[in-house]
């Protein structure tokens, strides 16, 4: 079994819970549904969206270089790292130069890519997420299970104890709202005695040097309002041309993440004010080596809208920890073998082809289509699941050629006659475990046909009429 | 025109009723339909499990047996799909090349290339759920998937409507995938079979009698759902339905 | 070598053919009456209010009304607009530490222009501290009635648009929905957002 598998099957095994997940993430599908109906010219914003995606990353390079001149110019300080190791050191050094303990973080993937959190505090800094999500995730000590929605796994009366104990708050309480303004009250603290804050970008826009941050909390608007200074960290992909796509992106943005119009705050940063810094770093950690891959280099469009993993009916039913690399869903299924497909190939089972990811996506990627892909790495890579192997190795004898298909129709028949139902229904049978096995019948379509239709088929031809102009 | 009739092994070997409902159906249309003899699975179970080499023996079987006729039509919609996406790649030729560029699903061959403005004798006095499978719907088109903002649109639906007494449903999660997913239902078997009850469970809430669909492997899955579970609705493939009274 | 030209480098050994950047492929959707529209989704999409005002009667008279109507327990009111001359109780712009902002009550700034399609105001920054706009209990916008665009596409089209040094699109109050997908007004910045149209 996958990793993948197994770990489903532990969280299906609350059924309860299972349906509840999945009822949670397919609320957030149904009202993004509801946005893409509401715009007429959709798809081909779609269609923009993608090639606009697909030009910029066939010029990377350039539009990397222009947004550092303009940002630079306007007073930016711009930083590149080649790996999760050289950003988190860039990460400490600007701190350590402020003399700065405290940073009050934006939800990042980045950074949870790079590992940042756990880097910084084992150097003695704290490192606080302010993202409502991400702040109970971090005082639960686990990782987010949701790129958008970090604590879409986790019940309010979970959250209740948890600010219980950690925020004080009343017993048995776990009302959303009495929480939440919990939590807001908590972190304020954070906001305004924090000496640093860190957000991620959404886009960067070369034309201009300025990048934008899309919350609907403001938790990174208000983290970046008091600090002197403000580390803003991007994936080198996030860099578009100029406004004309920003106004794709933002369009298409929140409507595929949450189901919105726009988030509540599209905040643009061009100039440091007053007295603040502004440090933006740019990360490749190989995603330069993903341009190189032609079959995967989709992936670099990817906005990190979350809406595959709301439509992922596996991922609705198995939860994000189910997936072993950060990222789960079907973007993290493609990413993870980005990465390492050594580490991560036990996620390739979880999809079975319904493609509804690839069309959720606002850039189109061909996400289904690339695991597909990804399967067929697998043998070739020593990674292949040896059971699926075996079954494949019987199918490759029983189909190669007529005589044997229906040999072992006809064994199929008897040993379904003879077998005991403890064996066909035995623990190496994954299919019977929770379904009945099709039942053979007395004769194959090959024999019908051989013994009654053939004899029908040669009589009375006749052509499909061409001037027909009926339509139904 | 000269039409073959593709029966996946599946179908050939457990659904032997859908391959002889499928021949009947378009004799009834009036056209010259054969079955090529020695037809074995178009490769789609290995490519999807990640084998897509060991798929390359059969697409060129199923080249060679389909190479004499101008169209070739089967009761699948994924095996279809399959044939019609992936030989161009398996066989290192040109899409108009091969099969896919002759090969349809029977619904959406029926629906655009017999056009056909009534079905005389079917007749089917139930309530039906139409499944609307993945592969059917997003890859070859058989209805408007319900992520793209397109006009809305059912080639099933509209050949049910020429049945006679046949009530039309369609579950809540209208294109849902049910969970067969051909080796993922094997290799995922908790994920597999909580889909598969999932779909069930919405179609049952239509208060249809069965459940009906272009896809043998769907039905198949979700029948082995429901006679473990005993659950109250049936499976049948859609042509058996529209070939009812013949 | 120093990062910058390695990863420099790398793209530019790895890159595919350049793909041309092709036009946009649509026409975006406008509406008939836009401000109608704007209005519209202020309260139903951005979960905030809209207010237009009378004409024919002073805006600060107008302004002050409309605030203490909506906010009848305000008392800190911070502005240094003159719409807000007649209900402001301080200037902002001459606090020297923006954290001096918390127990704000309400603050009242300008918006350069409204979106339609998404009942966002952009907010260029034209007072001193940026945090203004996230740290009242309340966050009254002022916005020209005649200033709306149907969509993003129109609003980054302005001639005037790249001007600001901070901004900020702001479609009503802070929201959060992470827990249980339940949606609270108030996370972390305005728990209420009125605009009103001069």
């Amino acid at each position: 079994m996958s990793t993948h598998s197994k770990a489903a099957e532990a969280f299906i095994a609350d059924s309860e819970r299972t349906a509840w997940h999945n009822r949670a993430l397919w609320f957030v599908r149904e009202k993004r549904d509801r946005m893409a109906r509401s715009i007429p010219e959709w798809e081909a914003l779609r269609d923009a969206a993608a090639h606009t995606k697909m030009h910029t990353i066939t010029h990377l390079a350039y539009y990397l270089e222009m947004f550092e001149r303009n940002a630079v110019a306007n007073g930016i300080h711009v930083h590149w790292a080649k790996d999760a190791q050289e950003h988190n050191e860039t990460v400490y050094r600007i701190l350590s130069e402020h003399g700065a303990r405290h940073l009050i973080k934006s939800k990042s993937m980045l950074s949870e890519e790079c590992g940042l959190t756990p880097y910084l505090e084992e150097r003695g800094i704290e490192a606080v997420e302010s993202d409502l999500g991400e702040r109970i995730m971090q005082l639960m000590h686990r990782p987010p299970s949701h790129i958008v929605l970090p604590a879409i796994h986790v019940k309010r009366e979970e959250v209740g104890e948890l600010f219980e104990r950690e925020l004080g708050t009343e017993h048995g309480n776990s009302d959303p709202t009495y929480l939440t303004h919990a939590a807001r009250k908590h972190l304020r603290e954070k906001f305004l005695h924090a000496d640093a804050a860190m957000t991620g970008v959404n886009f960067a826009v070369a034309s201009s040097g300025a990048f934008t941050v899309c919350t609907n909390e403001g938790n990174a608007d208000m983290g970046t309002s008091f600090p002197k200074l403000h580390i803003a960290i991007m994936g080198l992909e996030k860099v578009i041309p100029d406004y004309d796509a920003l106004a794709l992106y933002t369009r298409l943005l929140a409507r595929s993440a949450t189901g919105q119009h726009s988030t509540t705050y599209t905040t643009h940063y061009k100039r440091p004010v007053e007295g603040q810094e502004i440090h933006v770093i740019i990360v490749d950690n190989g995603r330069s080596r993903i341009l190189a891959n032609p079959a995967h280099l989709n992936m670099l469009r990817c906005l990190r809208c979350g809406s595959c993993m709301n439509t992922c009916p596996v991922y609705r039913r198995s939860g994000g920890y189910s997936y072993s690399y950060f990222i789960p869903g079907p973007l993290g299924i493609n990413l993870g073998m980005l990465a390492s497909p050594k580490l991560y190939s036990g996620n390739v089972s979880a999809c079975s082809l319904c493609m509804s990811c690839s069309n959720v996506c606002p850039v189109k990627i061909d996400l289904g289509e690339q695991i597909y892909l990804w399967r067929q790495q697998l043998d070739s890579l020593g990674l292949a699941n040896p059971v699926k192997k075996g079954i494949v190795k019987v199918l490759n004898t029983a189909l190669r050629n007529p005589g044997m298909f229906h040999f072992c129709v006809r064994a199929g028949r008897l040993g379904e006659k003879i077998a005991p139902r403890g064996l066909l229904y035995c623990g190496a049978n994954a299919w019977g475990r929770d379904r009945e096995l099709p039942k053979f019948t007395s004769r194959t379509f090959e024999q019908i046909w051989k013994e009654e239709l053939s004899s029908t088929a040669a009589g009375s031809p006749e052509t499909v009429p061409e001037d027909s102009s009926t339509n139904i | 025109m000269k039409i073959g009739l593709f029966i996946p092994c599946f179908v050939n070997a457990v659904y032997p009723s859908v391959g002889v409902a499928s021949y009947k159906l378009l004799k009834a249309l009036g056209l010259d339909v054969d079955y090529p003899l020695g037809q074995t699975c178009c490769g789609q179970p290995m490519a999807n499990g990640g084998f897509e080499k060991d798929a390359a023996p059969l697409a060129r079987r199923m080249e060679e047996l389909f190479s004499g006729y101008d169209y070739v039509v089967g009761p699948s919609g994924s095996c279809v799909a399959f044939v019609k996406e992936h030989y161009p790649d398996i066989l290192h030729r040109e899409a108009h090349e091969c099969l896919g560029s002759r090969i349809y699903e029977i619904c959406e061959f029926i629906h655009d290339v017999v056009r056909p403005s009534e079905l005389p004798r079917a007749y089917f006095p139930h309530k039906v759920s139409i499944h609307n499978s993945c592969h059917g719907q997003r890859l070859l088109g058989l209805a408007s998937p319900s992520e793209l903002n397109v006009p809305h649109y059912s080639k099933l639906r509209d050949l049910l409507s020429l049945v006679r007494g046949a009530e039309v449903f369609e579950p809540s999660r209208v294109d849902e995938c049910c969970g067969f997913g051909g080796m993922f239902s094997i290799e995922e078997p908790a994920v597999s079979a909580c889909m598969g009850a999932d779909k069930v469970r919405d179609h049952i809430s239509t208060g249809a009698e069965y459940i009906t669909g272009a896809d043998s492997s769907c039905l198949m899955h979700m029948e082995g759902i429901i006679k473990r579970q005993k659950l109250p609705i049936k499976t049948i493939h859609i042509v058996e339905i529209l070939a009812s009274g013949l | 070598m120093t990062s910058k030209d390695t990863i420099l480098e790398a793209l530019r050994a790895n890159s595919p053919a350049p793909l041309e950047r092709g036009p946009l492929g649509f026409t975006p959707m406008t509406f008939e009456d836009p401000l109608a529209e704007f209005r519209e989704r202020v309260v139903k999409a951005a979960a905030a209010r809209c207010f237009l005002l009378e004409e024919g009667r002073a805006a600060s008279d107008a302004v002050a009304a409309i605030v203490r109507r909506t906010y009848p327990d305000a008392k800190r009111i911070a502005s240094s607009l003159p719409e807000a001359a007649a209900c402001a109780t301080f200037n902002p712009d001459e606090l020297k530490d923006p954290r001096s902002l918390a127990g704000t009550d309400i603050a009242i700034v300008r918006g350069a222009f409204g979106v339609a399609e998404n009942g966002a105001v952009w907010i260029p920054r034209t007072f001193r501290h940026k945090a203004l706009l996230f740290i009242p209990e309340a966050l009254v916008i002022l916005l020209d009635r005649t200033q709306i665009v149907c969509t993003m596409h129109e609003a980054y089209s302005r001639e005037d648009f790249d001007t600001y040094d901070f901004g900020s699109f702001i479609a009503g109050p802070s929201k959060t929905a992470d827990i249980e997908q339940a949606l609270v007004i108030g996370a972390h910045g305005p728990r209420d957002v009125s605009v009103i149209l001069l």
